[in-house]
């Protein structure tokens, strides 16, 4: 039934080798002749999250009103907006990256799916030691917690969430162009659609079901509980996380499918 | 000719042995789907339905090729060729069909293509090779090799985007030819770069074919196809019109280029003089179209220096072209070969409109131009007793490397002349014959 993606995901495996190079060189493209190089790409997510928390708890303050995991608002901020910086960063690179490589995809015989794949991992080898890194600071807040252990599947998760949503937008990004202006926009709007900048508590009632649209919510929720709380995530979230998996599954399956042998001409 | 012919023919019964082919494509077809705008074809992703008109590049392909054996692959414009290429290198996916490889696949394409303008090219070597299945350790040990043969020099550490044209092609050339492949694809740029690597990029290709490398040669030029294929593969609008020994194939092909070019003069009615510019003219044995304009005399390159016909009336104004006043037609012909190497000379003579008569060289005959004092070559061509009839002819003259395969330069059609020859009878030429 899948056996579409189970070929794309041999084809991943059998060039390992490759995509192993084409993220370091993915990652070394980013900064190529800059003076400070690799520290680039750590920076600026660095300084945004540190922002935050200088404006927001330094500076101002505020706090959240109750119901909230925390009453420090720079705090909940940062636990959500770095994960989420995370994936619109991979999910956007990933949709670009079969456009970008279409002239080496029409030169050399490669399977496309190490493009997307390429650019998701090397969006996560800078985005993963950062979530690492604030998932030290933050073990204050709860004592070392034994919860931090879901950390690691919730990162692994959100790693192949990312590799299916980015191939499944490239496949569609190739086919059509605007498809990039359309996520482009739903990523820039996709924030407010999370408990990220507002605990779940404050939305409506009526309109919480929206935020389930938005495949980041199951995960920004089982941060806030793993680092703010220092508790297992709810298995709510679990069940949430997995089911958007299986339905991008389903999708990138029958893209794959029915684009294959036309792929690599439409870019 | 004829003796080309009976060596390409032996030679490919010769190299027919009952080994398993190295390359075996079996019902080979491409689909292009056209849709009217790319929101039909993202409609037809999502929906599963059919919202385009079928374009089929290439059907029912089947070919097996053995080891040792060099394809040339012929056709029209839009024959199917260059689809035929990149599926066989695996740079295009077939819709229907099979396509068995043994072995390493290398495709010389387009070069250059994948590098990366701000890394040095040594590091954009190591990328690259990646890229075609060359592991870093295994590029630590072909470094080298391939630095020497691109003749980058310390340029190698510079970023690739300080390069020029030439040098971007030489490094990928190197890169690409760095292993030696079982199975070798070509399309049309056999040699890249100036005279002098040309000459290199040819000779590694011919080291690959006598070592048993299986070649896939696409190329608008019979004459290359002759020099190298022992088979050939005529296709017609993405079907196999003739497969077989290059020869017959090829004048098959050849017949039907003439016919069609006949067919195009006679539906436009004012065709222009049969100038050196005509391209539609242009006759089946001739070496390929001109390289894009010449450069200017370095002093080094390899050139042809002068043309002349001996006893050339004078061209009188409104005449037309001049006067032969000779039984004979010599043509002297001096040229300066590409350092010490001894360069070949070639001549053909055609109807100023109208079909070729006859193209000559020297190393398909073994002769062998002069060396005068000054380091130039010279060949003088005699045809004793011209057994033309009256008409006007126009001849062109070309310069090629000792092995016969690089074009150094061409003079296409570059001299007109009349001949006038007292005869009764109507034809074109006088071939040797006795009565008895």
């Amino acid at each position: 039934m899948i056996r579409s993606l189970l070929e794309e995901a041999r084809a991943l495996w059998r060039a390992r080798a490759l995509v192993k190079v084409m993220t370091r060189r993915e990652i070394a493209a980013r900064h190529a002749g800059t003076a400070l190089g690799i520290a680039w790409p750590y920076i600026q997510p660095l300084l945004t999250v540190a922002a935050y928390y200088l404006v927001f708890d330094v500076v101002f303050s505020m706090k959240l009103g109750d119901g909230a995991p925390t009453k420090a608002v720079g705090a909940f901020l940062v636990v959500g907006a770095l994960p989420w910086m995370a994936f619109c960063d991979a999910v956007s690179r990933g949709m670009n990256s079969l456009i970008e490589a279409g002239g080496v995809l029409q030169k050399n015989a490669l399977p496309p799916v190490v493009f997307p794949a390429r650019s998701v991992l090397a969006s996560a080898a800078i985005y993963g030691p950062l979530i690492a890194l604030v998932a030290l600071a933050y073990i204050p807040s709860h004592g070392l917690s034994p919860a931090l252990l879901s950390l690691l599947p919730l990162l692994a998760l959100q790693l192949l969430l990312s590799v299916l949503l980015g191939y499944v937008l490239a496949i569609l990004a190739a086919a059509l162009r605007d498809t990039v202006q359309v996520v482009g926009f739903l990523l820039s709007v996709g924030i407010y659609l999370s408990p990220i900048l507002f605990p779940l508590s404050l939305f409506p009632e009526a309109w919480r079901w929206v935020l389930w649209l938005n495949p980041m919510t199951a995960f920004v929720m089982a941060y806030q509980s793993v680092l703010l709380l220092g508790v297992w995530p709810d298995s709510a979230v679990w069940v949430a996380a997995l089911a958007w998996m299986a339905g991008l599954a389903l999708v990138l399956n029958i893209l794959v499918k029915r684009s294959r042998d036309q792929l690599v001409d439409w870019l | 000719m004829t003796d080309n012919a009976h060596k390409t023919l032996s030679s490919t019964a010769v190299t027919v042995p009952p080994a398993p082919p190295v390359l075996k494509v079996q019902g080979l077809g491409k689909e292009y789907r056209l849709y009217a705008s790319p929101r039909q074809r993202l409609k037809a992703l999502l929906t599963g339905r059919t919202y385009h008109r079928s374009h089929w590049a290439l059907q029912g392909v089947s070919f097996e090729l053995h080891r040792g054996q060099c394809l040339g692959v012929i056709g029209d414009n839009g024959a199917g060729k260059s689809s035929l290429l990149k599926m066989m290198a695996g740079t295009m996916q077939p819709s229907v069909g099979s396509i068995a490889r043994v072995g390493r696949v290398t495709a010389i394409l387009e070069l250059g293509a994948g590098f990366h303008p701000d890394f040095s090219g040594r590091d954009n070597l190591y990328f690259g090779g990646s890229l075609i299945g060359i592991s870093s350790a295994e590029m630590a040990r072909l470094e080298a090799s391939i630095i020497e043969f691109s003749e980058l020099g310390d340029a190698i550490d510079r970023p690739v985007k300080t390069y020029s044209s030439g040098m971007s092609v030489r490094l990928a050339f190197a890169l690409v030819t760095a292993v030696e492949p079982e199975v070798l694809i070509i399309d049309e740029a056999l040699a890249v770069g100036d005279q002098h690597f040309q000459k290199k990029c040819i000779e590694r290709i011919m080291a690959f074919r006598k070592s048993g490398c299986t070649i896939l040669f696409c190329s608008h030029s019979p004459y290359h196809i002759r020099h190298l294929c022992d088979v050939a593969l005529w296709l017609d609008g993405g079907q196999v019109k003739e497969f077989g020994a290059t020869e017959p194939v090829l004048g098959a092909y050849e017949m039907h280029t003439r016919l069609r070019n006949r067919q195009d003069a006679l539906e436009s009615d004012d065709v222009p003089d049969a100038g050196p510019q005509q391209e539609g003219a242009e006759p089946a044995a001739a070496p390929p179209a001109p390289a894009p304009a010449p450069p200017p005399d370095d002093g080094l390159s390899a050139r042809i220096l002068s043309v002349t016909l001996a006893d050339l009336g004078e061209v009188a104004d409104g005449q037309g072209p001049a006067l032969l006043n000779s039984r004979d037609l010599v043509a002297t012909i001096t040229v300066r070969g590409l350092g010490d190497e001894r360069p070949n000379v070639g001549f053909m003579i055609e109807q100023s409109k109208g079909v070729g008569i006859t193209s000559l060289a020297t190393h398909e005959e073994g002769a062998e131009p002069v060396r005068l004092p000054n380091g130039h070559w010279q060949s003088v061509l005699t045809f004793p007793n011209l057994p033309l009839h009256s008409g006007e002819y126009v001849v062109s003259a070309f310069l090629f490397d000792t092995s016969g395969l690089v074009v150094y330069e061409q003079w296409y059609q570059f001299l007109h002349f009349r001949f006038v020859t007292p005869t009764l009878m109507p034809g074109l030429v006088r071939l040797p014959h006795h009565w008895s």
